[in-house]
């Protein structure tokens, strides 16, 4: 067999290099993207407990849910809504009107009723219901 | 249409680079008689860019502070997805790092290559060296472990053996009387950006130096003679082989062989590196027992236990690091020919057997 001449070995070294690290950066690749995707938390934050007191009736309080601002309203005594809190316009805050009661989107306007549906301005659609139960004197949100 | 030679063409007609790629890479001879020690360079290169990026990606979940630091690397291990493979890549990589550069410096040193004219990129060098391991002393301490802690009041504990401004010095390192927030706070800044920014300057003067001067050839062989330069002159290579892709090529292939290792070590004995007492976390109260440097760092820690005072162990020290830093101005004779320099190589296995001996002296003590 004739020995290969430098040019073939380095050709050979250079196409197992090229082919080595291809493999490796294809592998590291996973690991990086698992490193900076959001960390899954299980389902410890999927229900959120709020105490009753913190929700008077006619008024709103806001809270996190799921790591998104959320609100927690009592139209009347013993009823509760949870909604989110991000307009579905471009994702801005909406604010509670208390003498209006109604939501207001401080960005570009955008009005929602108590029960999230869109009075006016910009927004498509509706804000996102969460379902809502009570535990004592506990509400559970989720 | 070829879209390569299209890309090419586009940026000749706009930066010349094929004349750029000829000059630096394909028509840069190096020469023949080359070896794998002088792959050292790239090899840290590429061990470096490693601790950057594993770096940066680590600082997306640490947080710099000593209520919070050991609960953050300890969520990194256990919740972040592949966190542990970061943080291992890192610890490892800078031991690993510690190892590549006392190799490059033991090889420059056999091949006389810190000679005239290329003191500069020694003195370069040399300070890199030393920034490598500070950068192992700051990154040491943010974990905030008892490992972390103590190691870090023993070590800046040292600077209290200068007379007259020993005690400032200790207050001045630590940002108080003791290690506290404010060490880690002035510890974090220097690891993430003030050490950074000074070793990425200091990396681009010594491969201009290197660049600038040219490589040197290995005093092997009959053709190696020993030459007297006096005026500038760029060391030329007429009948050398190509930069690219002859050395390139060996370059990458010693590079993949460091990073297989630093893989191997990650997977297979990470903990090498990681003893106990890093795994608690930092408690200014309660010192554990045997507390020890690093293993990079026993040799000096053995010197300040050996001497009678630990000024004198200091001095010593200092002494030692003087030397090796000063050393193209003491050493100025031409010959590089390890057999010729018969003096020169007995004190150097002597060195290597004194930092052996007294780092293995520190571990066992």
């Amino acid at each position: 067999m004739d020995d290969a001449t430098p040019k073939e070995r380095r050709t050979f070294l250079t196409v197992i290099l090229g082919g080595v690290g291809a493999v490796v950066a294809a592998v590291a690749g996973w690991p990086l993207f698992r490193y900076l995707s959001p960390i899954d938390k299980g389902s410890a934050e999927d229900l959120v407990r709020v105490a009753r007191q913190e929700v008077a009736v006619g008024g709103a309080h806001f809270f996190s849910y799921q790591g998104r601002p959320a609100v927690l309203l009592q139209p009347s005594a013993g009823e509760f809504l949870a909604l989110s809190a991000v307009c579905t316009h471009l994702g801005c805050i909406v604010k509670w009107v208390d003498d209006k009661q109604e939501f207001l989107c401080p960005c570009h306007g955008g009005r929602f009723s108590p029960a999230g549906q869109v009075l006016g301005g910009p927004p498509p659609t509706a804000l996102e219901s969460y379902p809502v139960s009570l535990d004592g004197e506990d509400i559970l949100v989720g | 249409m070829n879209p390569y030679k299209e890309t090419v063409d586009w940026l000749d007609r706009r930066i010349g680079i094929r004349a750029l790629l000829h000059q630096q890479l394909t028509g840069y001879l190096l020469p023949r008689n080359i070896n794998i020690w002088y792959t050292m360079g790239a090899v840290l290169m590429a061990m470096f860019g490693l601790q950057f990026l594993t770096g940066i990606l680590l600082l997306v979940y640490y947080v710099p502070d000593t209520e919070k630091a050991f609960a953050s690397v300890t969520m990194i291990m256990n919740e972040v997805p592949y966190g542990w493979l970061i943080r291992y890549l890192h610890v490892v990589g800078s031991n690993l790092i510690i190892v590549f550069l006392l190799l490059h410096m033991l090889s420059v040193l056999y091949m006389g290559s810190y000679k005239r004219p290329r003191e500069l990129t020694w003195v370069s060098g040399f300070i890199l060296f030393n920034l490598g391991l500070v950068f192992c002393l700051t990154g040491y301490l943010l974990p905030w472990s008892q490992l972390s802690f103590w190691a870090t009041t023993v070590a800046t504990d040292a600077a209290g053996a200068i007379p007259i401004v020993g005690d400032f010095l200790i207050e001045f390192l630590r940002g108080g009387p003791s290690v506290g927030e404010a060490t880690l706070g002035r510890f974090f800044a220097l690891h993430v950006m003030g050490l950074p920014m000074a070793f990425l300057a200091l990396v681009g003067f010594h491969l201009f130096c290197v660049r600038r001067i040219g490589i040197s050839a290995p005093p092997f062989g009959e053709e190696y003679q020993p030459k007297l330069t006096y005026g500038f002159g760029h060391e030329e290579h007429p009948n050398g082989v190509p930069f690219h892709p002859h050395y390139t090529v060996k370059d990458l292939a010693v590079v993949f062989f460091a990073l297989a290792l630093l893989v191997a070590i990650t997977f297979y004995a990470p903990w090498l590196f990681i003893p106990l007492d890093a795994l608690t976390p930092a408690d200014p109260f309660t010192t554990p027992e045997h507390i020890k440097p690093e293993w990079y760092f026993l040799w000096a820690y053995q010197t300040l236990k050996i001497f009678p005072s630990e000024f004198l162990g200091l001095a010593a020290q200092g002494a030692a690091m003087g030397f090796l830093a000063m050393l193209p101005f003491i050493d100025r004779g031409p010959e590089r020919r390890p057999v010729k320099r018969p003096i020169f190589i007995s004190l150097y296995l002597l060195g290597i057997l004194l930092f052996v001996g007294l780092s293995m002296w520190g571990h066992y003590s």
